[in-house]
């Protein structure tokens, strides 16, 4: 019998408990917003901002949200989430493929970023984490766990984020880098120098970029100090745009220790770079490096989650 | 049991600890109410060593605890009955500093404070700095997730850990992470942070450490109320101004901290502890913004400390709070709560109420900037009756937190202290799914049992305030 998938949009969270129950009771294998399972879940129409409490710098979204659309409704109140990745994804695409652009130095990845999760397990359970304040200790945090689970431990249907304030000012330096050990040599000026950069790439071949973010007077100062150590010109920011073209093109991740840039430029011949992350964009895909204990460790976890292997 | 005499031939001579008055020592952490005496205690040194013992636990059955330096406030280094404690104080070396990196990888037993001294010559430092940060060890602030008052700014433990060596609880070994800030598949190095010790032992742990600061400033600012203070908190909020830590302290506390510390703090209604830090140009910035905020909302008296030793001295009296609570009282109670930082004011005005219903007075000090309080419930443990009233007034402020849509710990832990009160803040289907994630570490329960997960075994029966919750109050109880 030729495999039919089933297109299903989803608006509510007990819409997503039923659809999931059901699948499993017939046994159906479901995939979240891609291909590869008979029943295809779109999150899109899980598109609502729950609650913004712009004094506590937090807010409820649905896990369809899309970035862009999130921090336009934000700015109103001064306040973004501070997370870039390329393209507009959901936030529960960020989640689930941990998401994250230029911004990630200063203020992480999704990981650092979400504070509460509600997720919908294979079986239609419908389990909450976390909570709505930054400072919680209370119980595992699933939220974290979802962070990379790509799809397979369930459907994440509501997160918490902490939220930041917009910079007044957000400025560009562009410095050139000849060569692997240039590279490293300017890009640790940057890091090791008294300054808070909000980001800091390596676009190789080429050049170093960092941004400064914060009062325009700051901004300015920091700006300056950064010239004299590492040269280079104010950039109008277009240089993050193809950057951003670049990330979404790489197939690949490669993970390095950061004090080792040199070496993983060696090898490259293209790259966007997290420098402080040690995270490279390459174009081709790279081989998982995880322990394979940690792997078979992880395929145990799913199996808690999903034992009938709903989520494909 | 079988179990000491395998056990010594697996470990170093002086290793294992069984003598009654030795193993007493290990019966609590720094939950003093709570006291297990273990069977028998192991010292281990490795890696090797610590596998050892979880194996032989694991083919005989016999539940472990995992525990550092024992200043954790939830219990969650109680000793297991009839169960294996596993000191890991003497694994406490700095395996590797690898400062191009910003990493740190150490051994379980080093002590917060120690890995700050490894890299501070070279312009870098540790961010979390729990108030036990000369004690406590890098294993228990895994274990707990530890913060710190200035978590508002750099974040927790969990924020700060790269990679994991961990011994799970079948004695298997496993590596998590790496010197990168990513890795692939769902978070587990993030879900170990903050499991309090049920999903395996940590023998390795890679921290980041970050640039010190070209500038800190700390201001105290004096007010009449707690209201006012809390108006000036939401002002610097407001400003997009983020501080490394806003403190607050209340009359009590601040009339307990003189007492004890003479930090020179003004007979005020409350006071602000305000630390700002960063390049230079940015934090004068911020100060400037804050003082005027500050005075907008009634400050009357701002002082900004002009050298370290200034700085040092505003901090001692923040910092001895908890202890200086001895001169007004002969006993207290610390509670870790947290509320969203918007709803400060309401649940300080329901505390206040509190107090009055139950004759009891309490202090409070807390992290502002995130809403994390720490009410300090005084009584006399010889009066008759009070103890219990105590504990209920504490349990009765940590409803209130979680009803204002909070939670019920930020930073002491769930343990055994507040392993029963998981229903107020979760329904049976959170706690479903945590246990799924506990079980796939730990199918057989053998780690750390007892601990952050409520059983009917443990709740069903307890006597006093912490008994299990009502479910259907937990389904009212405000959460998302």
């Amino acid at each position: 019998m030729p495999s039919v998938s089933e297109l299903a949009e989803v608006e509510s969270v007990h819409q997503v408990a039923e659809l999931l129950a059901r699948a499993a009771a017939e046994g159906r294998r479901v995939s979240i917003e891609r291909e590869g399972g008979e029943v295809v879940v779109s999150t899109a129409r899980l598109d609502q901002v729950l609650e913004h409490e712009a004094g506590d710098l937090t807010a409820i979204v649905e896990a369809g949200v899309r970035i862009r659309d999130l921090n336009e409704r934000l700015a109103a109140a001064g306040q973004r989430l501070a997370l870039d990745p390329p393209g507009n994804p959901t936030i529960g695409a960020c989640l689930a493929a941990d998401l994250s652009g230029p911004l990630r130095h200063r203020f992480g990845a999704a990981r650092d970023l979400v504070i509460g999760v509600t997720v919908v397990l294979a079986d239609g359970t419908i389990a909450s984490s976390g909570g709505k304040v930054v400072k919680n200790v209370a119980g595992y945090d699933l939220a974290k766990l979802f962070c990379g689970s790509a799809g397979r431990l369930g459907l994440i249907v509501r997160v918490a984020l902490r939220l930041h304030p917009v910079p007044e000012a957000s400025r560009t330096l562009v410095a050139p880098v000849d060569d692997p050990a240039d590279a490293q040599t300017r890009a640790r000026a940057i890091l090791r120098a008294p300054l808070a950069p909000s980001s800091v790439d390596v676009h190789w071949p080429g050049r170093l970029a960092i941004r400064f973010e914060g009062a325009a007077r700051a901004v300015e100062a920091q700006l300056a100090a950064a010239r004299a150590l590492v040269g280079g010109d104010e950039d109008d920011g277009a240089g993050w745009g193809e950057a951003e073209e670049r990330q979404a093109a790489a197939r690949g991740r490669l993970l390095f220790a950061p004090g080792d840039l040199a070496g993983a430029l060696a090898g490259l011949d293209e790259a966007v770079v997290r420098v402080a992350a040690g995270v490279a964009y390459v174009p081709e895909p790279v081989p998982d490096p995880r322990d394979p204990v940690e792997v078979a460790l992880a395929e145990r976890v799913r199996a808690a989650f999903d034992p009938q292997g709903v989520l494909v | 049991m079988a179990l000491p005499g395998d056990l010594r031939r697996l470990l170093p001579e002086g290793a294992v600890v069984d003598r009654p008055e030795q193993l007493r020592t290990y019966e609590c952490d720094g939950l003093t109410g709570h006291k297990v005496v273990p069977s028998l205690v192991v010292l281990p040194e490795t890696t090797e060593q610590v596998q050892a013992v979880v194996r032989a636990c694991h083919a005989a059955g016999t539940p472990f605890v995992a525990r550092g330096a024992g200043t954790g406030l939830s219990g969650g280094a109680l000793p297991a009955a009839d169960g294996v404690l596993i000191s890991l104080a003497r694994m406490n070396r700095i395996l590797e500093l690898d400062l191009e990196s910003e990493r740190v990888v150490v051994q379980p037993g080093v002590t917060n404070l120690q890995v700050s001294e490894a890299v501070i010559g070279d312009g870098l430092f540790y961010a979390p700095d729990p108030s036990s940060q000369q004690v406590c060890t890098i294993g228990g602030n895994v274990a707990e997730n530890s913060g710190g008052a200035h978590c508002l700014k750099y974040g927790f433990t969990v924020n700060h850990v790269t990679g994991l060596l961990v011994v799970l609880p079948d004695g298997e070994l496993v590596r998590l992470g790496g010197k990168a800030l990513e890795s692939p598949g769902p978070d587990l190095l993030g879900a170990f942070v903050g499991s309090e010790g049920t999903l395996g032992i940590a023998t390795e742990i890679t921290l980041r450490v970050v640039p010190r600061p070209e500038s800190v400033r700390t201001v105290l600012a004096a007010f009449d109320s707690t209201d006012a203070a809390g108006a000036a908190v939401s002002g610097i909020v407001a400003a997009r101004i983020l501080p490394a830590a806003i403190e607050m302290m209340d009359r009590l506390t601040i009339e307990a901290a003189e007492a004890a510390v003479h930090p020179g703090y003004p007979d005020a209604g409350a006071i602000l502890l305000v630390e700002l830090d960063g390049p230079v140009p940015q934090v004068e910035e911020d100060l400037a913004a804050v003082e005027a905020i500050c005075r907008s909302c009634g400050a009357w008296e701002l002082r900004v400390a002009a050298d370290d030793r200034e700085r040092a001295l505003l901090w001692k009296g923040r910092k001895s709070a908890f202890a200086a609570m001895g001169r007004v009282a002969s006993d207290y109670y610390v509670q870790d709560g947290v509320v969203p930082r918007t709803k400060l004011p309401e649940v300080l005005r329901r505390i206040a109420d509190l107090e009055r219903e139950y004759g009891l007075r309490v202090g409070n000090v807390f992290h502002a900037g995130d809403g994390n309080l720490h009410p300090l419930v005084l009584y006399d443990a010889r009066v008759e009756g009070e103890p219990e009233r105590a504990r209920e007034l504490a349990e009765a402020i940590l409803e209130a937190c979680v009803e204002a849509g909070g939670s019920l710990t930020g930073e002491h832990g769930i343990g055994v202290d507040k392993v029963c009160s998981m229903p107020l803040l979760f329904g049976s289907d959170d706690l479903e799914a945590m246990q799924r994630l506990r079980r796939a570490f730990d199918p057989v329960g053998l780690c750390n049992p007892g601990k952050l997960l409520p059983t009917p075994r443990l709740c069903g029966e307890v006597p006093g305030p912490y008994r299990a919750h009502p479910l259907e109050k937990a389904g009212l109880a405000e959460r998302f």
